[in-house]
């Protein structure tokens, strides 16, 4: 690993237009965990990220159907307006298969239940500099094998450690993912070495109510594929 | 500067009111990001109505949980944009099948008419930052604009350019970081 900025700055401009995968995402995810709470790095992946964001603004604009937002606002109430989802199936195609996703995740909602472990795992994985001493540990449930995430209520970050995991598969990998009202959000991808996973997640898990482990390709997509094979509720 | 500045902080205004459940202010994000949006998920995609799946996904994720934005890693329109592309890529890279067959129907297909919502987006000054961002991928290296091109507008991983182009990976990289940092340095002015 490095503490300069060098190899980050070149996988975070990569990263930023799609095209990190293999060694490098792993490697990337590695270095910023090294660097912990870093303001440099921060800056460099919005830099990256704005960058990127400005590209689309080459292509000719594009109208889409003025609907979309009709059927978006009326057929996805917002939760603090209306905390109870229709039963009522949706009239599109694409809801349709959301809500199906959506089945499933919440399904495993209730499988998963927080378990305590030993803090004493998270002062000797913790990277160095800037991350504070997690105050919580939570078992994932699920497939064979151990993992295990510490982190702080409220504040941003988590360590994620495993043994005894099975080979998710050649070109696989596992990817975390942090719940939000029912929605994935992408957290990281761990790529077991002999069964065993250690990383540093750099996300704000405040809005999170459970932890969820899928099988994926290399790619790290940004929305699960499959069902959660570990999951793990918060807090 | 001073446009898109004042593009940046009312995209920022406007997803804080979305998160308060403002359905005005939604639209607004809609009225002003949704062509952008359709036109990179259709360039990747090349298939219209999985184009507009995308995003119409994007905004729902953006209507239902606006507080995934970070201001900490960037502006509110690149926060779209690439919520557009991680899904346009996902999208590219599971139907490569698909997307043979979509790219036979694209290059006959007519096309389409330029600007045509120009009236809708002038208060953004899209216009004017679309000749900037095609004056600045211009003026790349010839050898920088294809790692750019094939990596953001064709969902490409570093490790397909390398084996397509025979290119070292080590190579695509440093292409990339290059390409990225003169960018940066030409579309400043364009940054919210």
């Amino acid at each position: 690993m490095t503490l300069d900025h060098a190899l980050i700055d070149e996988l975070l401009a990569v990263r930023s237009l799609g095209g990190l995968d293999g060694d490098d995402a792993h490697l990337l995810e590695r270095e910023l965990a090294a660097h912990g709470d870093c303001d440099e790095c921060r800056r460099l992946e919005a830099e990256h990220a704005e960058v990127a964001g400005m590209l689309a603004l080459s292509l000719d604009p594009r109208p889409v159907d003025e609907g979309i937002a009709d059927r978006i606002v009326a057929q996805e109430q917002r939760p603090e307006r209306r905390p109870e989802r229709t039963a009522t199936a949706p009239a599109d195609e694409l809801s349709v298969r959301r809500d199906a996703r959506l089945g499933r995740w919440q399904a495993a909602f209730g499988v998963a239940a927080a378990v305590a472990l030993v803090l004493a795992f998270v002062l000797a994985t913790r990277p160095s500099g800037g991350v504070h001493v997690p105050d919580t540990i939570v078992a994932f449930e699920g497939a064979p094998g151990e993992l295990a995430m510490a982190y702080t209520p409220g504040e941003r970050g988590a360590l994620v450690w495993g043994a005894g995991l099975p080979d998710p598969g050649g070109g696989m990998v596992y990817e975390l993912w942090m719940i939000e009202d029912g929605n994935p959000v992408r957290g990281a991808c761990l790529a077991p070495t002999e069964g065993a996973v250690a990383t540093y997640l750099d996300a704000d898990l405040s809005s999170a109510e459970l932890m969820a482990v899928t099988v994926e390709s290399t790619d790290c997509p940004s929305a699960p594929t499959t069902d959660p094979v570990f999951t793990a509720a918060l807090a | 500067m001073g446009s898109a500045e004042t593009a940046g902080t009312a995209d920022e205004a406007l997803l804080l009111r979305v998160g308060a459940g403002d359905e005005g202010a939604f639209r607004e994000l809609f009225a002003r990001y949704t062509a952008v949006s359709h036109a990179l998920a259709f360039r990747l995609v090349r298939q219209a109505q999985v184009a507009e799946e995308i995003v119409q996904e994007a905004f729902l994720a953006v209507w239902r949980t606006p507080e995934r934005y970070d201001p900490a890693r960037g502006s509110v329109r690149s926060w779209l944009m690439g919520t557009v592309h991680h899904r346009a890529v996902d999208a590219v890279r599971r139907e490569q099948a698909q997307r043979r067959r979509a790219d036979q129907a694209a290059a006959s297909a007519p096309r389409v008419a330029e600007d045509p919502i120009d009236d809708v987006v002038s208060a953004l000054d899209l216009p004017r930052e679309r000749r900037l961002v095609q004056k600045a991928l211009a003026g790349l290296p010839d050898e920088q604009r294809d790692v750019i091109q094939r990596m953001y507008f064709d969902g490409m991983s570093q490790s397909q350019i390398a084996e397509r182009t025979g290119l070292p990976l080590g190579t695509v990289k440093s292409r990339t970081l290059l390409a990225m940092r003169r960018l940066r340095s030409h579309l400043g002015e364009v940054s919210p």
